[in-house]
């Protein structure tokens, strides 16, 4: 891996707000062309080192390079940021709002009308273009200030919480929408609690915790080191084994079958053989991956 | 540099495209107008005339009082008054003195009555059925003697609130009595009337070229331009202060700081706000010059117009720029206010403390009204957060030298340079921080931080 392959490097980042450590000396690196998970829970910090990255704070140590060159606000015209807290003007017209953030990014008037009425038709908000913005559902007003981020067409895209208070088929729609951006090879940041979008969307995955770095790397990496030791199980009988802490650390009863957690150092084919010798009747053992919510509740819930 | 003025151009359009801009950019003037010539009109509708019976015994005074209430009389009188209150009196103002004077005249119509032999009781209740009949619209007893201090002129009228004829005609009767006084005692009227004239008193205030300034209309003047920058800046100051308060309470702030520098976003909202209030000011004051030069045409108005002290084009440059120190100044607290707190609600409780102070600044605009030369008025107007509404008034009163303006333009926009500054420490940390009101301590953190 080239730097050239980098979009954004975060170094030794560390900031504080009085006695709070909000980020802790975090390092990662988001590689261009991938949609990067950036996960972690309420609190963790991921909105601080967001808005680090976008350029709205700044670090008290560390540096943070995008394209190679330390981040300042003439760099702002290529990152495209939704905040989880959303806000548009309630008294202007759509389009003038989008006419102003485009202004701010440093768009012409002529190429950013011309992609508003594309963005506005892709999203089927055409007819609503002089409407104020207040006469707009929730949903809507989402939608548009996910043109405002994408309307300079940016080569890195921060997306915090993008598909909260949208109902499912919109949800299905804007992911659409993004993997036509991964699709043009544009990095996209992708922040949420939502495990299960994260892992459907993801390429690569950083999760933090305390203003920390827990795990990180490509999807598959991080689901293959957490895969060895669990065990999706069916079947009866072999109880004293299932209960044997030293054996399973933990047993979670799905509704037609067991998922259990091998004690670390712990073989499944010993786990196995323990069971068939307790006289279990086993019509499923099977070595699988975990969710991406199991390791986050591993790595978090444990910690809580 | 671009993002600058995107941003002062939608601040700028947020404000004067809106309906109460536009209202009260053109109803101010309206209004303005409205005072100015609806009263004119409303006392140049002619009523109809007083149809009047006069009872005089010996017939000495009638013919006196008729004389006084023709038009040669009463144009003379006039024209005396305004003689009194004005320098000169142009040719169109004479003719406007004749028509007022005729009015007056032909409101009165002088009843024949034969009441000889009639017992004075029977007279005074006959004269009363007349009126309540509608026959006559009033009457005039005047009494046996004269010369008796104690006698009475009995005038019953059923128009008794038509205030303006009623003094003309107590005027006129007056003159008619003390006239035959006079006679009886064998003086002269014309002696009288000449001993008598009232002296010319010619007050003027004398401006730094020695020449003379009529000071009349100074004092009107100076509290409406006071007036009217308190005003500009409250309403501007508070504008920004909502703008302020509706981007952070909705968390535009955050989309707006990862596109600009947060410096570039407030001084283009300060930029923007503060063009459009000099939009409204220049409208102001222009349809004032309108008003004015088309008043002096109209020859009703004429003596409101001569009392207009003169404006020059500097000053009226001044103005500007102390409107535009005064907005910053102000804009600036105010936006430093709006970082601070979290809804609009609570921003109004905190505007409270900058109008107090332009309002304070407005109070000391009257003792430098009073005496423009004083120390008081030199360091008002010279000192942040007073200067921008003091100086102007000062201006117009009394000008001051060159250097003194200058000052207080120094001195003011010094302290806008580190008013701005201290704000836009706290607007980037301010702007962010949701949930709570920022407290004093805390803003001096941001302030020494950030």
């Amino acid at each position: 891996m080239t730097t050239s392959d980098i979009t954004l490097q975060v170094k030794n980042v560390t900031k504080r707000f009085g006695d709070f450590t909000a980020v802790d000396d975090l390092s990662f690196d988001v590689r261009s062309g991938r949609v990067f998970g950036f996960l972690g829970p309420n609190g963790a910090g991921k909105t601080t080192t967001i808005r680090m990255i976008v350029g709205i704070t700044i670090p008290d140590s560390g540096g943070i390079d995008f394209n190679g060159r330390n981040i300042s606000p003439s760099l702002q015209n290529g990152i495209g940021y939704l905040p989880e807290e959303r806000g548009l003007y309630k008294k202007m017209k759509v389009v003038e709002q989008l006419r102003y953030f485009a202004a701010l990014k440093g768009m012409s008037k002529a190429e950013a009308d011309k992609r508003i009425d594309h963005w506005l038709d892709r999203m089927k908000l055409g007819e609503w273009k002089t409407a104020k913005t207040s006469d707009l559902s929730k949903g809507m007003q989402q939608k548009i200030q996910f043109i405002s981020t994408v309307l300079h067409d940016p080569e890195l895209l921060i997306l915090d919480e993008p598909f909260s208070g949208l109902d499912p088929v919109n949800v299905e729609f804007m992911i659409d929408v993004l993997s036509e951006f991964k699709t043009r090879e544009k990095t996209i940041i992708f922040s949420t609690h939502l495990m299960e979008t994260a892992e459907r969307l993801c390429n690569d995955i950083l999760l933090i915790n305390k203003a920390k770095k827990v795990v990180a790397g490509s999807l598959r990496e991080v689901k293959a080191s957490y895969g060895e030791n669990l065990i999706a199980f069916r079947g009866t009988g072999g109880n004293a084994v299932l209960e044997d802490r030293s054996l399973i650390s933990r047993v979670v009863t799905h509704s037609d079958e067991q998922e259990l957690h091998l004690t670390d150092g712990i073989n499944a084919q010993e786990v196995l053989k323990k069971l068939i010798d307790a006289g279990a009747v086993i019509s499923k053992f099977e070595q699988v991956e975990p969710s991406l919510n199991d390791i986050f509740i591993e790595q978090v819930g444990g910690q809580q | 540099m671009t993002k600058f003025l995107a941003v002062v151009k939608h601040e700028y359009k947020k404000v004067v495209l809106k309906w109460s801009f536009l209202i009260g950019t053109l109803l101010l003037p309206l209004l303005a107008v409205g005072f100015a010539i609806v009263p004119a009109i409303i006392f140049s509708l002619k009523g109809d005339p007083t149809r009047i019976v006069v009872i005089d015994r010996d017939g000495s005074i009638e013919p006196r009082l008729k004389a006084n209430l023709s038009s040669e009389r009463m144009a003379a009188r006039a024209r005396e008054a305004a003689e009194r209150s004005l320098k000169e009196i142009a040719p169109s103002q004479e003719e406007q003195l004749k028509r007022t004077s005729q009015q007056f005249t032909e409101s009165f119509i002088f009843l024949p009555y034969d009441f000889s032999g009639m017992p004075p009781d029977e007279i005074r209740a006959d004269l009363t059925a007349k009126i309540l009949a509608g026959e006559i619209d009033a009457f005039l007893i005047i009494p046996a003697n004269i010369e008796d201090p104690s006698s009475v002129f009995e005038f019953r009228s059923r128009r008794a609130g038509d205030i303006i004829t009623n003094d003309a005609f107590r005027d006129a009767l007056n003159s008619a009595v003390r006239s035959q006084r006079l006679a009886q005692a064998n003086i002269s009227e014309e002696r009288v009337a000449e001993l008598s004239r009232p002296i010319r008193f010619d007050a003027k205030g004398i401006d730094e070229r020695g020449e003379d300034k009529d000071s009349t209309g100074i004092m009107i003047a100076s509290l409406i331009i006071g007036l009217m920058i308190y005003i500009t800046l409250a309403i501007y100051g508070q504008a920004i202060l909502g703008a302020v308060v509706e981007e952070k309470e909705t968390r535009i702030a955050e989309i707006l700081f990862s596109s600009a520098r947060p410096f570039e976003l407030m001084m283009g909202k300060l930029v923007g706000v503060g063009l459009a209030g000099l939009t409204q000011l220049s409208i102001w004051v222009l349809s004032a010059a309108v008003l004015i030069a088309f008043l002096a045409l109209q020859s009703d108005l004429a003596p409101l117009v001569a009392s207009v002290p003169q404006i020059s084009p500097v000053m009226i440059l001044y103005f500007l720029i102390f409107f535009l120190l005064g907005f910053f100044t102000y804009a600036a607290i105010f936006a430093l206010i709006g970082s601070m707190v979290t809804t609009v609600q609570e921003g109004g409780q905190f505007a409270f403390p900058p109008i107090l102070l332009l309002l304070v600044g407005f109070y000391f605009s009257f003792a430098v009204m009073r005496d423009p030369g004083s120390s008081l008025a030199f360091w008002t107007s010279v000192a942040p957060f007073f200067a921008p509404i003091v100086m102007p008034v000062r201006i117009l009163a009394q000008t001051p030298p060159i250097w003194e303006i200058g000052f207080a333009i120094l001195i003011n926009a010094a302290a806008i340079a580190g008013l701005v500054w201290l704000t836009s420490r706290v607007y980037r940390v301010g702007m962010l921080m949701y949930g709570k009101r920022a407290t004093l301590p805390e803003v001096w953190k941001w302030i020494r931080h950030a």
